[in-house]
């Protein structure tokens, strides 16, 4: 296996049109492709490390917007006072993200390209309508999260493509995040919602992960009407049985919080 | 332990305990095989090898990090403690002897992990309450279950700050 880490996006396109796409594989922080390793998934020949693409690490604020590197890690998102005070959903996510060793190791980037259905991160950023940036030999081109992730493990990305960042409008909406898992912390999450609305509740948007293959978004919801009609929820969602609840739990649970939300708001 | 057909080597620089190590290693060697196999650095343990459990925690750059979830070469140019270097030999740091007063110890194996990440926490916050401690270790598991004795070890070393 050889390892590459190239210090720039451009020098990181040279290197990739150079190697075969199916013998090479990208590392960010590790922290899900090596228990991959570990468990089956073959070494490749040729491993870049993005690590050293410090282009990719930083999150620029300006008046409108937040955008956020590919690379920045978790405890990054956490610690940072814009995301503390406007996007609260991705700091509470960011704060019950595993334990202290993956959050200064795993990245918003991974967490997204991953595409898991139970990635923490990725409730919040549908609730936010998070745009992300994805450059290719020839050029960048933006998508909304939700057009991004098609389902568990698969993205839109092409081989020659990287995710470099992910713009969130500062639009000073207040949000929440819940999850329920098997043990407070470090437990992959049985659900997670993020609730994202502006003042007087208006333009409440859900977002359900763990729950369908991908996160689920109920935008523009009536509260009132939603707390009478709960099980409309039905239609939306599609849990699984797996080893850490049934699908029948999950949607009893999912129901609960939303009910308990609608309840305190 | 990662297995690889192709192995390929690299000149790996780091610095760890304060020492320079400069070692040529397969790529795919990662960071606690380094340590324990290679440098006999032993007070690292492996327990889960899937980042669970912090059996395996080091400090890469000042943070607190799984070491069995890092590739050696990863940590190219950097600099690393592990819980052999955290006081001088012979000596302990308040936050061990605090380990030893609350005896916090019983198989032993969490133990360098829990040690360490205690020792960022009280750096970062000296008097920590029991909850933040407790939010900390999170990521450290004691397969004993003796965490009362853990959190009352760094709780206390925190207050003797």
């Amino acid at each position: 296996m050889k390892y590459y880490a190239p210090t720039s996006v451009k020098a990181y396109f040279e290197l990739q049109s150079k190697l075969d796409s199916s013998s090479a594989v990208v590392l960010a922080g590790g922290t899900d492709l090596m228990p991959r390793f570990e468990r089956d998934l073959p070494l490749p020949d040729h491993l870049i490390d993005l690590k050293k693409l410090s282009e990719l690490s930083s999150i620029v604020v300006s008046d409108e917007q937040i955008e956020i590197g590919a690379l920045a890690t978790i405890q990054g998102l956490h610690d940072h006072s814009i995301i503390q005070d406007e996007f609260v959903a991705i700091y509470e996510a960011a704060h019950e993200f595993a334990g202290a060793q993956i959050r200064h190791r795993g990245t918003i980037g991974g967490n997204i390209c991953n595409a898991s259905p139970a990635g923490d991160l990725l409730p919040p950023l549908y609730a936010f309508g998070a745009v992300l940036t994805l450059a290719g030999p020839s050029g960048k081109r933006q998508l909304p999260i939700h057009e991004f992730i098609l389902g568990p493990g698969k993205t839109v990305l092409m081989d020659s493509e990287l995710l470099v960042s992910i713009t969130l409008e500062r639009k000073q909406l207040q949000s929440q995040f819940q999850k329920v898992g098997l043990r407070q912390s470090m437990a992959i999450s049985v659900v997670s919602l993020a609730f994202v609305w502006g003042e007087n509740m208006q333009n409440l948007t859900i977002a359900i992960g763990a729950a369908a293959p991908t996160v689920v978004t109920l935008d523009s919801i009536n509260p009132a009407r939603l707390s009478n009609q709960i099980d409309l929820i039905d239609i939306a969602i599609a849990p699984i049985d797996d080893i850490r609840a049934t699908a029948k739990y999950r949607i009893r649970v999912i129901k609960n919080l939303i009910l308990e939300f609608l309840r305190q708001h | 332990m990662l297995n690889h057909d192709k192995p390929h080597a690299f000149k790996l620089s780091l610095t760890i305990n304060g020492h320079l190590v400069e070692r040529e290693i397969p790529t795919h060697l990662r960071l606690i095989d380094l340590l324990r196999d290679d440098l006999r650095l032993t007070g690292t343990k492996e327990v889960c090898g899937e980042g669970e459990c912090g059996a395996c925690t080091v400090i890469l750059d000042g943070q607190t990090v799984n070491s069995c979830l890092i590739l050696a070469v990863e940590t190219h140019g950097r600099n690393i403690t592990t819980i052999e270097g955290l006081a001088d030999i012979g000596d302990l740091t308040q936050l061990q002897k605090s380990f030893e007063d609350q005896h916090a110890v019983q198989c032993g194996y969490c133990i360098p992990g829990m040690v360490l990440t205690g020792d960022k926490l009280l750096e970062r916050n000296p008097h920590p309450s029991r909850d933040e401690v407790k939010y900390e270790l999170s990521g450290n598991i004691c397969r004993c279950t003796g965490y009362h004795k853990i959190v009352d070890a760094i709780e206390s070393a925190g207050d003797g700050n």
